[in-house]
């Protein structure tokens, strides 16, 4: 890796890459981490596990998802249909994994803010191989935050939030090479057949928003703010808050005009983002009424979220409006190749690129 | 404008506090300016000379918020304004820094390549470029403000300067003093503390004075976030120049910045002491270093300082540059009849709301601010420009060095361990750069490093009258 160990308070950004051309797994990499039960090579074999983030305290609880078809969108004769979410088509899916709850700060923190290189440095320890593989996907991130990004709402155990796809999807790589699994942002069909959890009703309780109170925070018992992960019942397939929280970022480009109509059966179906606005949100959030927080519901990013960012041009890693989007992961049980992994999952245009003359600067 | 004389000063005790008159007055000031703004365009007057009205700004310090001072200065819109001068010591900074500006403004930079000027005495050469009643943006590390702001005087040029203004004892003596000349020959001169003219800020200001949360028993304010700026600074590469290497890690020495606690806790210092309308009159910190590794800079990463004003109340102060603890940037007042967020993440957007009873809690909600908050960066140069092109009154001097100095009071109590007044630091002798002003690219820095490249840190109880 020729981009392993830059520094980041000692190199200009302008020397910093962009992630399109930073290999992903390959054949000659160190083993995966060891962790129980993570290990599947059929889906019957697929097992709840823990995967833990090294040299932090952090872990992510992942649920094994069983492949199956369902009908993804809002159907027709569903009063609460936008136009967005219809028209319905059927929707093959392979299994995964995906983590039981939205990733919070705890997790995302430690690549935010590299607290695993700053506990290397303080300990004096060496990188791992795998640490070593994963600094490319971290350090090449100079700009902190600017702000206090938790906006006074709580930080351990609470949903990260704010963060652009760009960033989320970053995560993912760093996570992966850190621990020799591939994670990636789900496909919007993927999260719809998660959350549905094998129900067609709109929410997967049912269809009485008035239940909703029992399953989700959102704009009527969130009392303005995100809140702790985990503290509602969970959908039938053991998931937390797939409705309300923190809205969760998907792979998929938005499309105001719903879904292109098809008779056939669409096997994991993702629409690969050609712009940067709008791509999509899914589970609604505590900003957003029950409508929104439907199983089908859909939302797009738009400029508006990044509105009061202060640097020109504005950041790629943060979303200072974005207070009520976070996102949630999945391993695929059949992870791609490299090369179709650049061809379709990983795929994304514009590609971000860090903007020359970045500094954490003080204001 | 009816400022207190700030030969005034150094006797403070009961009277450190009391800058409400002129902070009153400035606010009837820049009410009354900003709705004369929009009248004046066509009709400028006063003391600024060019026959054609346009204003001629230099940028002297051409890092981030240089640069972004800048952009905020040619945003302004009562008349032409254009940048004709820059200066710097690294070219690394200059460069881009024009290169932005230029594809920003196209229209109104002309400061041509035999007006950038790249060495310690840029200053005087962008200076040069002015005419008396033109702006200069002094935003180079503060420890060259007061050098900086001499020559702007002596030109006759207003100024833009960058917070903090001062960073020790005797260098904010020098300001004061300078100070006082500069509103005696009706210089205008803003301080880049931009958390005093936002609007909402304002609002919740005559909000407190009206009486909404009772009187102000206790203030909190918080800068908790991970390594900020250059305040973690690294080990100097082999074959440096150890003076410039210091000035672009500036936040990690004391001389160059008055440090992470200076440059980083100012503005929460500040809204608070302005929100309760006094100076404190004396701190009492505990801090220290808790990770350090290679670090070689003279900060501590936790601070925690209790301010104390005249009449007893208390301001609590938490700062702190840890990656991976818990979060907050944010000011809160708290008076015998509710609790007023000053700032909620950040300096803007400020959020300033009041609620009723301790707690925030949306139940309790008794005023919040409207959102879209117009950005304070911005105001402070529409507050400036539109005083100098209407000649009025407009000086911030002695309330900037008073800032600065009350900020260092609290960093002084935390690295000596003592309690520290504001007659300690105002009269304190350790002057941490004293030769600021002839440094030259083949000076000494004004702190040296021992054998193996570290520098002196603060002491606390052990050395008790400096700092280090």
């Amino acid at each position: 890796m020729p981009v392993a160990s830059f520094r980041l308070s000692s190199i200009p950004a302008v020397f910093t890459i962009a992630m399109a051309i930073v290999p992903v797994l390959r054949g000659d990499d160190p083993p995966p981490l060891d962790v129980p039960d993570a290990v599947a090579a059929t889906e019957a074999e697929m097992k709840p596990y823990r995967e833990m983030i090294s040299l932090s305290e952090a872990s992510i609880d992942m649920l094994p998802i069983q492949g199956g078809t369902f009908q993804m969108g809002t159907p027709e004769d569903d009063p609460e249909i936008e136009e967005d979410d219809g028209p319905q088509r059927t929707v093959k899916i392979s299994p995964f994994w995906m983590s039981k709850f939205e990733i919070t700060w705890d997790a995302y923190d430690v690549w935010m803010s590299d607290l695993d290189v700053f506990r290397r440095r303080q300990e004096n320890l060496v990188a791992s191989p795998r640490e070593q593989l994963a600094e490319a996907f971290q350090l090449s991130q100079p700009t902190k935050p600017y702000t206090d990004m938790t906006f006074g709402m709580g930080k351990r155990g609470y949903p990260a939030i704010c963060m652009t796809q760009h960033a989320a999807r970053t995560f993912c790589r760093w996570l992966s090479a850190k621990t020799g699994r591939f994670y990636r942002l789900p496909t919007e069909a993927e999260w719809e057949y998660a959350c549905r959890a094998g129900t067609t009703t709109a929410y997967s309780f049912g269809d009485d928003p008035e239940q909703l109170d029992d399953y989700a925070w959102y704009e009527a018992n969130s009392e303005g703010a995100y809140q702790r992960v985990g503290k509602k019942r969970p959908n039938p397939w053991g998931l937390h808050d797939m409705h309300g929280n923190v809205a969760e970022w998907v792979l998929d480009q938005y499309t105001e005009e719903g879904y292109e109509p098809s008779d056939e059966t669409l096997v994991d179906p993702l629409v690969i983002p050609m712009t940067l606005y709008p791509r999509t949100v899914r589970g609604g959030s505590w900003d957003q009424f029950a409508d929104e927080c439907r199983s089908a519901a859909r939302d797009g990013s738009d400029e508006e979220w990044i509105a009061q960012d202060p640097q020109n041009p504005v950041s790629i890693w943060y979303l200072t409006d974005a207070l009520h989007v976070g996102f949630r992961i999945v391993r695929p049980l059949h992870p791609p190749t490299p090369e179709e992994d650049a061809a379709k999952w990983d795929r994304s245009e514009p590609v971000q690129v860090e903007r020359p003359q970045a500094e954490a600067g003080e204001h | 404008m009816t400022k207190p004389a700030p030969s005034q000063l150094p006797e403070v005790n009961e009277d450190a506090g009391t800058s409400s008159v002129s902070r009153r007055t400035f606010l009837r000031n820049s009410g009354t300016v900003t709705a004369a703004a929009s009248l004046l365009a066509s009709a400028p007057r006063g003391v600024h000379a060019a026959a054609d009205n346009t204003i001629q700004v230099a940028l002297v310090g051409c890092g981030g918020r240089g640069t972004g001072a800048a952009a905020n200065a040619l945003s302004v819109k009562n008349g032409p304004i254009k940048l004709v001068a820059m200066a710097d010591v690294f070219e690394s900074k200059l460069n881009p820094s024009y290169d932005q500006l230029v594809k920003q403004f196209p229209d109104q930079v002309d400061a041509t390549k035999d007006r950038r000027f790249i060495d310690f005495d840029g200053y005087k050469h962008a200076m040069d470029c002015l005419s008396p009643g033109d702006v200069v943006i002094l935003a180079t590390p503060p420890a060259f403000r007061w050098p900086h702001f001499t020559y702007a005087i002596e030109k006759g040029l207003n100024v833009f300067m960058e917070k903090p203004v001062t960073v020790d004892g005797p260098s904010s003596r020098k300001m004061l003093e300078l100070g006082q000349q500069s509103v005696a020959k009706n210089m205008k001169v803003g301080v880049g503390l931009m958390c005093r003219h936002c609007a909402a800020r304002q609002e919740l200001y005559d909000r407190i004075k009206g009486g909404e949360i009772g009187d102000i028993l206790m203030m909190r304010a918080y800068r908790m976030a991970g390594p900020t700026g250059s305040a973690d600074t690294k080990r100097m590469p082999a074959g440096s120049n150890e003076l410039l290497y210091q000035i672009a890690n500036f936040h990690g020495f004391l001389w160059a910045s008055g440090g992470a606690f200076s440059d980083f806790l100012i503005h929460n210092i500040d809204e608070c002491c302005w929100m309760k309308d006094a100076w404190p009159v004396e701190a009492k910190a505990c801090g220290g270093r808790h990770y350090r590794a290679d670090s070689v800079d003279q900060n501590f990463d936790t601070y925690s300082v209790e301010y104390t004003f005249a009449d007893g109340t208390k301001l609590l102060l938490n700062g702190r540059t840890m990656p991976g603890c818990h979060d907050e940037f944010a000011s809160y007042a708290h008076g015998t009849k509710g609790l007023a967020v000053i700032s909620t993440a950040a300096h803007t957007a400020a959020k300033c709301r009041i609620y009723r009873g301790q707690k925030i809690t949306p139940k309790e909600l008794a005023w919040s601010f409207p959102p879209d908050e117009p950005n304070p960066y911005q105001l402070e140069w529409d507050h400036l420009i539109a005083a100098i092109r209407d000649d009025r009154p407009y000086n911030e001097v002695e309330r900037g060095v008073q800032a600065s100095l009350v900020t260092a009071m609290g960093r002084m109590a935390a690295h000596t361990g003592q309690v520290i007044t504001y007659d300690d630091i105002l009269n304190s002798d350790h002057e941490f750069a004293p030769d600021v002003a002839k440094l030259a690219f083949d000076s000494p820095p004004p702190l040296r490093s021992d054998s193996e490249g570290r520098y002196p840190i603060p002491k606390p109880g052990l050395v008790t009258s400096r700092e280090y």
